[in-house]
């Protein structure tokens, strides 16, 4: 088992590997040897155990790159994107009121299309695409372009994160 | 993690660490102790939360001298202690105010 979490350990930061390694490995010794000897037990043990370091891992590697020095911390947040970030609760607000005006705006014009008078003798059929059929096939794209522009920006945040540039804040902060 | 109000692991882990300072393994038995059974943490959870609480300076960590192994320990620092504390009053409100809402309500 302990082979088996060693290997696990690997998928941690080699800064959190360093730092809690061998104390989360002697940690996982001491339980397996104070545990529970029955086969159930043990399962139930390697099955926490495996999720809880698959979890940690991925955890760590999502987090901003830090330095603990014995509980000191000189961190900038300045450009942390730390575990807790979540989108604002207000985009989905606002994602909702731009559907409700658009889905409001193809009825509108439903209505005022049936309010015409049709009776205003032969037309050369002309094919116009209805509107909500261009909305509707505009809206894919449009939510496609905000998603990638997302994306990007959330790229080039987390590419700050991991390059340390936030760090050069510190030292420039600390020479004042 | 520095944030009140705190998450029930982490508020079990500085409660732990409240009477005295304690090696990881005892902080997990710990936990599960106090809350009867109820909470159950990981290796990878708990060292994931003393990482945070480390970073906040909420707890320190040093070298347990009377250990023959040598172990690494944690205590929390006079900021941990002081949140710790706010953490605890708020929820003394909390029991306060519910338990005179419930009482209204009976009555």
């Amino acid at each position: 088992m302990l082979s088996l979490y060693r290997k696990l350990l690997r998928l941690y930061p080699a800064e959190h590997r360093q730092l809690f390694g061998e104390e989360i490995l002697t940690v996982l010794a001491e339980e397996r040897e104070a545990g529970d000897r029955r086969i159930i037990a043990q399962a139930r043990l390697l099955t926490r155990e495996t999720a809880g370091l698959v979890v940690g891992a991925i955890r760590e590697h999502l987090r901003v790159p830090v330095e603990i020095q014995a509980g000191l911390s000189a961190v900038s947040r300045r450009f942390a994107m730390r575990n807790g970030f979540r989108f604002p609760k207000s985009t989905i607000v606002f994602m909702g009121l731009i559907l409700g005006g658009v889905l409001t705006a193809i009825k509108k014009g439903e209505d005022i299309a049936t309010s015409v008078p049709h009776d205003i003798g032969p037309v050369t059929p002309v094919h116009i695409q209805p509107v909500h059929s261009i909305l509707l096939g505009g809206m894919p794209l449009f939510f496609a372009f905000f998603y990638a522009a997302g994306l990007i920006g959330w790229a080039i945040l987390f590419a700050f994160r991991r390059s340390g540039v936030h760090r050069l804040a510190d030292i420039s902060g600390e020479q004042k | 993690m520095g944030s009140l109000p705190l998450t029930e692991p982490v508020l079990l882990i500085l409660l732990s660490l409240a009477g005295q300072s304690q090696h990881g393994y005892a902080i997990l038995k710990d936990v599960e102790r106090m809350s009867n059974g109820r909470v159950v943490l990981s290796t990878g959870t708990l060292y994931g939360a003393l990482r945070r609480l480390l970073e906040d300076d909420w707890i320190e960590r040093f070298k347990e001298e009377e250990s023959s192994r040598g172990r690494q320990a944690y205590r929390l620092t006079s900021q941990g202690r002081r949140n710790l504390q706010m953490e605890i009053d708020r929820m003394k409100h909390l029991t306060r105010l519910a338990s005179l809402r419930v009482a209204l309500k009976e009555s």
